[in-house]
């Protein structure tokens, strides 16, 4: 196994008191198989250079959650990256996840993300659409998302979250989702009335962030989508992000390209688009308003062989549960 | 000060299935936990959880499979209540939410296991204690239950009348010391399995309750029997299912030979772990191993049974080691991996200490005697965090809540304050433990002698004397992990030395306790079980015995062990 010798630009956050804190950059170095993991490094330097280093960690097998933080530019499990994939000429940056606040050095305060969990009723309710029975496929949908370690790789990351805090966020949607598609959950259409709410699963952008960087292949936006598939075959269509959503679909199918005009009147109503006068009047300055007038794509024909080949393939929904037999 | 009526240290699966018992008795219970309940240990058991859930199974067959693989002595009242209480548990945790594995009738699926006559093992993936894990937390969430996250219990307090009063606890966040009065504590800490320096454990696995418990006066029992996983990684000493063999993994050595047909003929790999264990360190030993290793070897499964059954071995072993197992065997070798000891209990989880109960891997009811089965620590987690959550509730609601005594809290916190005040001594507490774990992992393994393990009792008071002089280079209060495992190095210390102590007296070899010295089991002296004692005049661990729990049932009547 070949060694290198490394070195380790680490994010150093002291709190000086008051949720302040003197932030500083240190480096490290240390010699390693390059096959070792970046926790490794971190226990090495603990141990070894700097007993103040201050992280969490504990099960060094990818599965307790507790080591995400930001390396070599994006939030990774220490335990399970290896210092070989991520260094930059031999230089490995690290600092404390994002988008939530420090505790100290690379460990950062978990309530608030915890809270954005607590919010979505994270436990299996009993109710009028439980099924009684499961079959061998009926985890299909749920297996996915249960793989979720709670870790807040994807939170971090999150490029919603960063400009939005109160976006529920991809971990705390993706634990939703895994309570919509299990066939033994009671109350199905009551979560997806709260999470059409603002802020909630029609605030995504669908940027994938968080499907890059979940260890644990959750694909947390593949849950955001199917839950608003889920919710608009459920009729609850009069929130602005499906109500845009719906605009959109139809103004790509007629037309093949977008009305932005008539898209936000459809999206936000006539109060919205009024409220959003000044940005209008600012961007028409500046010559970013596209003609109000419908306008169409080219080779249409192309468009709706897409739309074909989509409606042919549905993206799988399902929950698998057997009939509901009576007992 | 706070107060609730019962306080369950640690927020695993006993911990968390215990405080849902509170609950159902409607009392006043919290749980103080040392990390976030996701982070505990028990996510990390992957292949499964006993139950005779199938009706060609029964509950007697798992309770007999239970005696034989514990080497005859685990307590058999206690075994007949965790094989009888398996498949209602199992199927609780069902309806709870947990996402099973299931069969083409939507029946819960279940793989073979070592030591066990049928296919009994439920499992999910190879995810089965994540999710079950994840399945109590949502049911905590649900019932509202208080938890003192990121806390760390440093002192079990007792009264003048020596009944338990409550627990002193560090909040790792800010650093303040803090007294809860209670009428009961229950301990579900879990494992120490950072005694050993190769371990599958997580870092955290300090065995932090045990010992308080030891030093509050309660007695461990059994803790010479330490269980090796024949499969950790080479390296890391990362767990590699045991299910991993029950879906049909073999055992091969450098030759790329079968080998534990020699061993044990009839159930080969899945033979109970001690046996394996030691059949793959004699292959080691002998020198048909590849750098202290022999080798797991998947490739026949196929891609598609891999990808379905153990996708997470399989990123495990790339990302640890490597190797994808689709393509090549994967280096393993017998790991520390289980305590069969902790703080022993009765059947019901009471510990001889008033007011103290214990259970999963911090307690020594004892179901697992000499070697635990695969598969029964989950289930012993959930069975024993119900029944001794219910029989603690009930106890409680009894009591009148005791004196706190004056002086635990800054007894506690003076212990802190001058350890942060230290000058520098140039002991560090990380090159301590290294002496220990790696004293452990050397001298008391899968084969012992007096000889051998002679050498760790010596180690013993020489690290200890180090431990008292190690000095801290961060003397903030605020999230000191440094601080945090310096206390937990002092647990670690207490424990080895209950573990070489009872090994050392030990004079027969039962289960996971070897002797090359004493290689037969004698059940005319030895079948009985090791209690550990703290003498704090003596300021160190002393042993006494006391005899199994027997039901005076011709089956379990001791047997060789053979496989």
């Amino acid at each position: 196994m070949s060694e290198e010798t490394y070195t380790f630009r680490i994010q150093r956050n002291t709190p000086t008191g008051n949720g302040r804190f003197d932030t500083r950059w240190q480096e490290f170095k240390v010699t390693l198989p390059t096959t070792s993991t970046v926790l490794s490094a971190l226990e090495e330097i603990k141990a070894r250079q700097d007993g103040t280093l201050t992280f969490r960690q504990s099960c060094r097998s990818a599965i307790c959650g507790s080591c995400a933080m930001r390396i070599s530019g994006r939030t990774r499990l220490a335990c399970k990256t290896q210092v070989g994939s991520v260094a930059r000429d031999k230089v490995i940056e690290v600092g404390p996840q994002t988008n939530q606040p420090v505790l100290k050095d690379l460990a950062i305060d978990i309530r608030p993300f915890f809270e954005r969990v607590r919010r979505v009723d994270p436990f299996l309710k009993d109710g009028p659409e439980s099924a009684k029975k499961v079959t061998k496929t009926a985890y299909d949908q749920v297996n996915q998302v249960t793989q979720c370690i709670m870790c807040g790789c994807c939170y971090s990351d999150c490029t919603m979250a960063e400009v939005s805090p109160a976006f529920l966020g991809p971990a705390a949607l993706a634990k939703s989702f895994r309570f919509v598609s299990d066939p033994r959950e009671g109350m199905k259409t009551e979560r997806l009335e709260f999470l059409s709410q603002p802020d909630n699963m029609w605030s995504c952008s669908r940027c994938t962030m968080c499907v890059e960087v979940c260890p644990k292949d959750v694909k947390p936006m593949e849950a955001i989508v199917k839950l608003r598939t889920r919710g608009l075959e459920k009729g609850l269509r009069s929130g602005v992000g499906a109500r845009h959503a719906l605009a959109f679909h139809e103004d790509i199918q007629q037309n093949g390209d977008l009305n932005e005009f008539t898209l936000m009147m459809r999206s936000v109503g006539l109060g919205g688009t009024l409220a959003e006068l000044g940005s209008a009047l600012h961007l028409m300055k500046k010559g970013k308003i596209p003609s109000p007038f419908p306008h169409k794509a080219e080779k249409l024909g192309e468009l709706r062989k897409i739309y074909d080949i989509l409606e042919k393939n549905p993206l799988d929904v399902e929950t698998k549960a057997a009939e509901i037999v009576p007992e | 000060m706070k107060s609730h009526d019962l306080i369950i240290v640690g927020a695993g699966l006993s911990g968390m299935r215990a405080a849902l018992e509170g609950v159902r008795a409607n009392i006043d219970v919290a749980i103080v936990t040392k990390i976030h309940p996701l982070r505990s240990h028990s996510c990390a058991a992957q292949g499964g959880i006993n139950a005779a859930v199938d009706p060609r199974d029964s509950w007697e067959s798992h309770a007999f499979d239970t005696v034989k693989g514990s080497d005859y002595i685990g307590d058999e009242d206690a075994i007949q209540i965790m094989a009888r209480e398996a498949p209602i548990v199992v199927l609780e945790m069902d309806r709870m939410g947990t996402p099973f594995s299931r069969v083409e009738d939507g029946g819960i699926a279940q793989r073979a296991f070592g030591g066990a006559n049928f296919d009994r093992t439920c499992y999910s993936a190879d995810r089965t204690g994540q999710v079950l894990l994840h399945t109590l937390w949502e049911q905590l969430v649900k019932s509202k239950v208080p938890v003192y996250e990121e806390c760390s219990v440093q002192k079990l307090v007792v009264d003048g009348a020596g009944h338990v009063a409550g627990v002193v606890a560090l909040d790792i966040k800010s650093g303040e010391v803090f007294g809860i009065r209670g009428k009961g504590v229950l301990i579900a800490t879990g494992g120490y399995g950072r005694v050993y320096a190769s371990t599958t454990n997580a870092t955290t696995n300090t065995g932090d309750g045990m010992a308080i418990a030891l030093r509050a006066g309660a007695p461990l029992g059994d803790m010479e029997f330490v269980q090796f996983h024949p499969t950790g990684l080479r390296t890391s000493g990362i767990l590699v299912t045991e299910g991993a063999r029950g879906e049909g993994g073999y055992l091969i050595n450098k030759d790329g030979k079968r080998f534990m047909d020699k061993y044990a003929p009839t159930k080969k790999e899945l033979a109970s772990r001690d046996v394996v264990s030691r059949a793959e360190q004699t292959e080691i030993l002998e020198g048909r191993g590849v750098n202290g290793a022999i080798f797991l070897d998947l490739r026949h499964l196929g891609r598609q049974k891999i990808i379905e059954r153990l996708p997470q071995i399989r990123e495990l072993a790339i990302d640890l080691e490597g190797v994808d197992p689709i393509d090549n065997p994967i280096p393993v070798r017998p790991t520390n991996h289980y305590s069969m000891g902790g703080i022993r209990t009765d059947k019901l989880g009471f510990s001889p200490l008033k007011g103290l109960f214990a259970a999963g891997e911090a307690a020594c009811v004892s179901v697992h005697g000499a070697n635990r089965l695969g598969g029964n620590s989950l289930l012993d987690t959930i069975v024993f965090g119900k029944v001794t959550g219910a029989a603690a509730s009930k106890y409680v609601q009894d009591q009148k809540l005791p004196e706190f005594p004056q002086g635990a809290v800054k007894e506690v916190e003076d212990m802190i304050g001058e350890l942060l005040r230290r000058p520098d001594t140039g002991v560090k507490p990380a090159a301590v433990q290294e002496e220990l774990s790696n004293a452990l992992n050397s001298y008391v393994s899968v084969f012992r002698t007096a000889e051998i393990m002679q050498k760790a009792a010596e180690v013993i008071p020489v690290v200890r004397a180090k431990f008292k002089k190690i000095s801290l280079q961060d003397t903030s209060r605020q999230f000191n992990i440094e601080l945090v495992r310096a206390i937990e190095l002092g647990h670690l210390i207490d424990l080895a030395e209950s573990i070489v102590k009872g090994a050392l007296a030990r004079t027969e070899s039962r289960g996971a306790h070897f002797r090359n010295d004493f290689p037969k089991r004698d059940d005319a002296n030895w079948r009985k079980h090791t209690l550990a004692h703290w003498d704090p005049k003596k300021e160190e661990v002393v042993l006494s015995y006391e005899p199994v729990r027997t039901l005076g049932i011709p089956e379990y009547e001791p047997k060789e062990r053979v496989y």
